[in-house]
């Protein structure tokens, strides 16, 4: 209860001291401007910020579909064998680590401007933590219930739905609450680098015109469609673990 | 030993497929490795950037100062929050929400209001290396086991003491790993800063040889700009070793 309500004074008094703060001429409103500044932009820039939204939405959906299906396979794939594993791991960390907006350049000279960059570079964004996290999570699967699963005339497809797939279901769900941010990012990354649609144009685009309260805006429908996404993700993965006990 | 040469037989395989691929693409975008090795050598000779020395000192300084930003910040704010029960319970979630949202989201504002200048990579690299660093001191004063707190302090121990001997120890392991994590994303995030928008630095070097089609300087930027990069990370990774050693 207490917690609830220093968080929401919290946010007002923040309101509150942003609003005074431009005001009374603090920070230039031209660069910083007033939420009741921001509040009118919301609206102004409501009809083509939701299409922006809708179209960086889709493909981001689109990116994670592809991530968490080629992630899951890619990790379930090489972390259940052996060699496979030792010898490709150190190139997987690797990939996963360096900043992938070194390569983007070169995506955008191959694939043009528009969705498939977004997509693409979206799916190379979530792709790799999920991959990590569920490689790792087939290797750390219990020898013992595999060994007796074999023992007890497991076939292989037996082993790897009855045994292995239970086991790695919470890794799983990790790297899909891990994995919608940054196929959110990288959509947004490409719009902004070499966009003609999306959030991340209208953003770009937004402080390339000075247009200050409708970028903070704009910042912040995006903010808030991405922390709602993620609580719900949150949501189902509290529901599911809660129903796989 | 044998994982070993497979991995290096993996990796000739990788470039003899990079090189057949290379030659048979448009050469505007196809960039085989022997395209790049002389790029290579021009551009760490200087001559085909002649700038290239003072682009990697910019951009070094720009993460070294966002990084010290993000150490300070994270640290007061994390021990902050950890320290009051309260403040703690209700800002922790709203920072990790906070978190949710992927950071390239304030970039633009950030551009707006800093400039096309070093100061919004800074303040993007910070805003990047600040997160993991702040959560990561607040997942780690929850390591440390209260009763140790209580008998210590009933003992005499200041609080100076306290912090010393018995909650740093027990929170360096997770502490260390968050400020590893944050140093790759101030580096990150100085990268990201400097190829969306920039005047000077590696990205903007990257950015022109795109932007004029010369994909073999590109490739040889990169690849320099990727030698920082790991760089950096064995850098953290030596000093993550050293402070686990000293827990022991």
């Amino acid at each position: 209860m207490t917690v609830r309500v220093l968080q929401l004074v919290t946010v007002i008094a923040g309101l509150g001291l942003w609003e005074l703060a431009a005001r009374s001429g603090w920070v230039d409103p031209l660069f910083v401007p007033a939420p009741s500044a921001v509040a009118p932009a919301l609206v102004r820039i409501g009809g083509g910020a939701l299409a922006g939204l809708a179209d960086t939405l889709g493909k981001t959906a689109l990116a994670y579909v592809l991530s968490v299906v080629l992630g899951v396979s890619a990790g379930i794939a090489v972390g259940s064998v052996r060699l496979l594993r030792d010898v490709l791991s150190p190139y997987v960390i690797a990939l996963y680590g360096i900043p992938k907006i070194l390569v983007l350049p070169w995506i955008v000279l191959l694939l043009g401007y528009g969705t498939t960059p977004a997509v693409f570079y979206g799916t190379l964004h979530g792709f790799f933590p999920i991959m990590v996290l569920v490689m790792g999570a087939v290797r750390d699967v219990d020898r013992t219930l595999v060994t007796v699963a074999r023992s007890l005339g497991a076939t292989t497809w037996q082993l790897y739905w009855k045994v292995l797939m239970p086991a790695i279901v919470p890794s799983v769900l990790a790297g899909m609450r891990l994995g919608i941010v940054f196929c959110l990012l990288g959509v947004l990354v490409v719009e902004m680098f070499a966009g003609v649609r999306g959030m991340g144009h209208v953003l770009g685009s937004f402080a390339n015109g000075f247009q200050a309260p409708e970028l903070f805006a704009a910042t912040a429908l995006v903010s808030a469609a991405s922390i709602a996404i993620v609580l719900a993700l949150d949501h189902l993965n509290d529901t599911l673990s809660r129903w796989r006990g | 030993m044998k994982v070993v040469g497979l991995r290096l037989a993996l990796l000739a395989l990788f470039l003899a497929a990079w090189e057949v691929a290379g030659r048979t693409m448009n050469p505007l975008l196809g960039v085989p490795p022997s395209v790049v090795l002389p790029a290579l050598r021009d551009l760490l000779l200087l001559r085909s950037y002649p700038d290239l020395l003072a682009s990697l000192a910019l951009t070094v300084r720009e993460i070294v100062t966002a990084y010290a930003l993000a150490v300070a910040a994270g640290l007061g704010c994390g021990f902050m929050l950890g320290m009051h029960r309260l403040v703690g319970r209700a800002w922790g979630p709203m920072l990790a929400a906070l978190y949710a949202v992927p950071a390239v989201v304030w970039y633009p504002s950030l551009m707006l209001f800093f400039g096309l200048d070093a100061a919004s990579k800074i303040a993007f690299g910070f805003l990047l290396g600040f997160f993991p660093i702040a959560l990561a001191v607040l997942a780690g004063i929850r390591q440390v086991n209260p009763q140790l707190v209580v008998v210590a302090r009933a003992y005499g121990a200041g609080t100076v003491t306290v912090f010393r001997r018995v909650m740093l120890p027990a929170m360096l392991f997770t502490l260390v790993g968050g400020l590893r994590t944050g140093l790759a994303l101030c580096v990150i995030g100085v990268i990201v800063g400097e190829i969306l928008g920039s005047k000077a630095g590696m990205g903007a070097l990257i950015n022109h040889a795109y932007g004029l089609l010369r994909t073999g300087d590109y490739v040889a930027l990169v690849l320099v700009t990727l030698t920082l990069v790991v760089g950096s990370d064995v850098l953290a990774s030596l000093l993550e070793r050293r402070a686990s050693r000293w827990t022991e």
